[in-house]
């Protein structure tokens, strides 16, 4: 068979891993946005047991590898609650949760980065603290932990591929059921690398023209548009 | 009763004692300027007013509200306690005109119309209309300073608190800032100033107190503190700057 046939007939395959690697990643991330920002907020909050909480959580994660988390939700916890839950959800929960810990500390990164001088500012005009936070300090935390947020993006994209231990036909899972009918492991897998590669190239490209608009609503004579 | 009432005000940083038992009483339409070297406590002091520092022992009474007090609403009290700092604080994200508006349509649920007109009116009168909508990072130190008293005033405070409002300014930007402040005294503004412009102190200040070591040294009328000192503090540190 030759290359071009091989990936003819591998390509529904390869577009539902990659379906799925995309799906995994999407819903992941988004939550892990939420979750970020909550236990971000938590461990820069007055009240200590919100720090505890937040810093255990976040020493959890950062403690054990993600294999081990998604093993922990798929195999663990359905086990001692006594319930079944489907492959993708018990990935969803894994990366998200590990991708949250992760984010939690790059926005406490950049909440920390913006000079006390505007929370002062914000407090002495009347605002409250929770007002302060949203419409002063984190609009500007936002533009300066855009990268590191990209990075998290791309780490947790890949990441996804782990969750192929739990039985769900991502992208990964897709190239080793190819191989196991066709032998073709060293073309599939350059595939599965490329295609892997397509998503995080774009995601990269696509946060650069965010990164550009949101610069230039920081100052400067331009306006955004 | 008295606009301003401080009692027996304690401030120390760990074990550094910055205010050590400052008295003071400050009336309506009162303008202070406090004096007195780097690290004596004026700005300490002038920040437990509004509560941006929680004093260790002692009260704040501002119209009323006592400011010290746990339970004290300082969301409230504070809107009618503007701040001018240092480094201006204003808002990089926003321009000109949000910096002004946002805290009127947060706080007092003013709606944009009504916030704009009111900004747009305190901006004509620091000379800045037509910086609207630029953002900080386009105006210069003076301009942003003048920007930011427009902007503790769109909240109609009944006291302005200064924090060394020209310390950060390039020598030629200051008598632009100096002129609002003047203005703003001549309309009967209740202000206290941390500053070290001595001919803008003697010249609009009802009061000058002179903060050495986190206490009062001497206050009086400004022909009284800067013509005859009586400590010799005070004259040693005039002596040093006039």
């Amino acid at each position: 068979m030759s290359f071009f046939d091989l990936i003819v007939e591998s390509f529904p395959l390869f577009m539902k891993g990659m379906g799925l690697t995309l799906e995994l990643s999407f819903v992941s991330l988004i939550l892990a946005m939420f979750i970020g920002l909550f236990s971000c907020l938590m461990n820069i909050s007055k009240f200590a047991p919100f720090r505890w909480i937040s810093q255990v959580y976040i020493n959890i994660i950062r403690g054990t590898p993600l294999l081990v988390q998604a093993f922990f939700f798929y195999f663990g916890v359905t086990q001692a609650l006594g319930i079944r839950m489907p492959a993708f959800t018990a990935g969803v929960i894994a990366l998200s949760l590990n991708a949250g810990g992760y984010l939690s500390e790059i926005f406490r990164g950049g909440i920390q980065a913006i000079s006390v001088g505007q929370m002062e500012a914000a407090r002495s005009l009347g605002m409250s603290r929770t007002a302060a936070m949203f419409r002063i300090i984190l609009p500007q935390a936002i533009r300066i932990v855009v990268p590191s947020v990209v990075n998290q993006c791309c780490i947790t994209i890949k990441d996804t591929s782990i969750i192929s231990v739990i039985g769900l036909a991502e992208l990964t899972m897709a190239g080793s059921q190819i191989i196991a009918r066709t032998y073709r492991s060293f073309e599939i897998w350059i595939v599965v690398g490329v295609l892997y590669f397509i998503i995080i190239y774009a995601l990269t490209k696509s946060s650069k023209y965010v990164e550009k608009r949101l610069s230039l609503v920081k100052g400067g004579d331009q306006k955004p548009s | 009763m008295s606009k301003v009432e401080i009692r027996n005000l304690h401030k120390s940083f760990g074990s550094n004692k910055v205010l050590r038992g400052m008295n003071l009483d400050v009336e309506e339409r009162e303008v202070i300027c406090l004096i007195g070297p780097s690290g004596s406590g004026k700005s300490t002091f002038l920040r437990c007013i509004n509560s941006l520092e929680q004093p260790t022992e002692g009260t704040v009474v501002v119209d009323g509200h006592i400011i010290t007090d746990k339970h004290a609403n300082l969301d409230k009290i504070r809107e009618n306690i503007g701040m001018v700092f240092q480094q201006f604080n204003l808002f990089p994200h926003l321009t000109v005109l949000q910096n002004i508006t946002i805290a009127p349509i947060q706080c007092k649920a003013l709606s944009k119309v009504a916030a704009q007109e009111k900004a747009l009116e305190l901006l004509a009168s620091v000379g800045l209309s037509e910086k609207k909508d630029e953002y900080p990072a386009s105006l210069s130190g003076g301009q942003q300073q003048r920007v930011a008293i427009a902007r503790a005033l769109a909240m109609d405070p009944d006291l302005m608190l200064f924090d060394e409002p020209t310390s950060a300014l390039d020598p030629e930007m200051v008598g632009d800032v100096l002129a609002v402040m003047r203005k703003l005294a001549n309309e009967g503004m209740t202000m206290i100033i941390v500053t070290h412009e001595m001919g803008f102190a003697r010249e609009v200040a009802d009061r000058v107190i002179f903060i050495d070591e986190g206490l009062i040294v001497e206050q009086g009328p400004p022909a009284e503190v800067f013509g005859k000192p009586q400590n010799p503090r005070t004259i040693a540190f005039l002596n040093k700057v006039l």
